[in-house]
Formats: structure tokens, C-alpha cells, sequence
């Protein structure tokens, strides 16, 4: 499971608004509870570094990635994971994401349509990102979590950039 | 020696290090010798060609060693290098 707290949470969902209709993208900054539940202290909005449309793909700036790092050093905490937006869409893992995702971490997916949010989900990938599932969410909103099921919207895969 | 930073993904390969003290006086002589002490790091970073993976970024502290000199990029005693996970995706 993944709690996100309310600081947090505004960050991502203003990163999201002012990024629409283009795709945002950010990291997830907190710790991992000795149950395995993850709380999100604070997320950290990054530059999408992605060379084209970026309406429908995101490519977190590793330069934004170095510098959280160096953040969740001086406040001892970890990076628990990433976040991006699917402007438009559903919230769901893509074969995309899941190419260019990475073990471990977690993977929160914002749905914004016409400029609102609509729902959030999160998801892991297996060790060899042949596979994702969904994370339990929590955030501080009454928006609805929806674990949208990856193949029932996700088009077909893109080669990764 | 240079200070190496481990993503979390790839810890459980470098003995639950967050972070690990290296020597070399270059990128490549630093990453060989990590690797070299954690074998399994290796096919993590590298290819079977010995190519860095597309979606590993090595940083010398701000700066991506790919547009430095890559592994004949000169790393000091008080360097850090980042080992970054590339992160990319979309609704499409």
C-alpha cells in the first residue's frame, strides 16, 4: 500500500494541472514502514524531458532525479517511487509505462480530463516489467481510486525512447 | 575514493548499501570495481557487450558522464556518482 500526504499530494496534483494537456511527471520522496506500507512525505515535480508529443509520454529529467536524490539524502528519507499524468485518459499502467518503468518502486498514474482530476491508481512492475500490479492507494481526496485493469485500455506498445 | 550511489532497485546487489566508497581515478575504473566486488550489479548495468544499459544514466555528480568522457571521465576522491534509473512511459 501507498499513502500519500496531503503536502504531497497538492504538489502532484499542480504539477498535473499546469503540465495539461501534456503529460507531467515527478517522484515520490518518503519511507517504507516496517508492515511495507509506503508513505509519501513529499513528491517532487520534474521536468518532462521527453523529445516529441509530449501529450501522450513523459521521460523524467535524470538531472530532477540527481537532485532528489540528493533531497531524500539530507532529510533521510527514499525515493518510494514516480508519478506522471494521463491527460484525457484513464489511469491506468500503459505497455509503455511498463517498458520503461523500473522494479520496485511504485507507480502513481493521475487521470486528468478536461483539465480536472479524475482518479488516480498506482502500480508496481515484476522484476523484469513483464508484468504490473496494482498498489493499494490512499490520498487525501474523495476523488475514487481506480485500479483500472492495464489491458482493458492500454493501447498497443510503442518502442520505449 | 569516490562515493557511489545505489537506487534502491538495485541494493539488494550491493549488499543493502544506500551508498558505496570506491576506488579509481576514472568512471569506468570506479564502475569496474564495483562490479567487480558486487558480480551481480553487472548484468544490471551493463550489457553482454559491456555497454552501459540504455536505461542506467550514470551521473558525476550533475553531470551525465555520456556527454562528459564517459568512462575516461576523470573522477576525484570527493566525486559522487550517481547510478540514476531512466524513468519514461506514457498513456500510448
Amino acid at each position: 500500500m501507498i499513502r500519500i500526504e496531503e503536502a504531497a499530494w497538492q504538489v502532484m496534483l499542480d504539477h498535473a494541472y499546469k503540465a495539461y494537456p501534456r503529460e507531467c511527471c515527478g517522484i515520490l520522496l518518503g519511507v517504507e514502514q516496517g508492515d511495507g506500507e509506503r508513505v509519501v512525505t513529499s513528491s517532487f515535480p520534474c521536468r518532462n524531458a521527453y523529445e516529441g508529443d509530449q501529450s501522450d509520454r513523459f521521460q523524467i529529467d535524470p538531472r530532477d532525479q540527481v537532485r532528489a536524490n540528493l533531497k531524500s539524502r539530507s532529510e533521510e528519507i527514499d525515493i518510494l517511487g514516480f508519478f506522471h499524468s494521463h491527460p484525457d485518459c484513464d489511469a491506468y499502467f500503459s505497455a509503455t509505462d511498463l517498458k520503461n518503468s523500473w522494479p520496485w518502486y511504485s507507480n502513481v498514474v493521475l487521470s486528468i480530463r478536461h483539465g480536472e482530476i479524475a482518479g488516480a491508481a498506482a502500480f508496481r512492475a515484476n522484476e523484469d516489467q513483464s508484468h504490473s500490479e496494482a498498489e493499494e492507494l490512499l490520498y487525501p481526496s474523495a476523488l475514487p481510486v481506480l485500479a483500472a485493469d492495464p489491458a482493458e485500455e492500454a493501447p498497443s506498445v510503442e518502442s520505449p525512447a | 575514493m569516490a562515493k557511489v550511489l545505489i537506487p534502491t532497485p538495485l541494493r539488494q546487489y550491493a549488499g543493502n548499501q544506500k551508498e558505496v566508497e570506491v576506488a579509481g581515478s576514472t568512471v569506468g575504473e570506479i564502475l569496474t570495481t564495483l562490479t567487480s566486488d558486487f558480480a551481480d550489479l553487472r548484468k544490471h548495468l551493463y550489457t553482454d557487450e559491456g555497454k552501459l544499459r540504455s536505461f542506467v544514466n550514470v551521473y558525476l555528480n550533475d553531470d551525465d558522464v555520456r556527454y562528459l568522457d564517459k568512462d575516461k571521465t576523470v573522477a576525484a576522491s570527493s566525486d559522487t556518482l550517481s547510478i540514476v534509473p531512466s524513468i519514461a512511459g506514457g498513456s500510448r
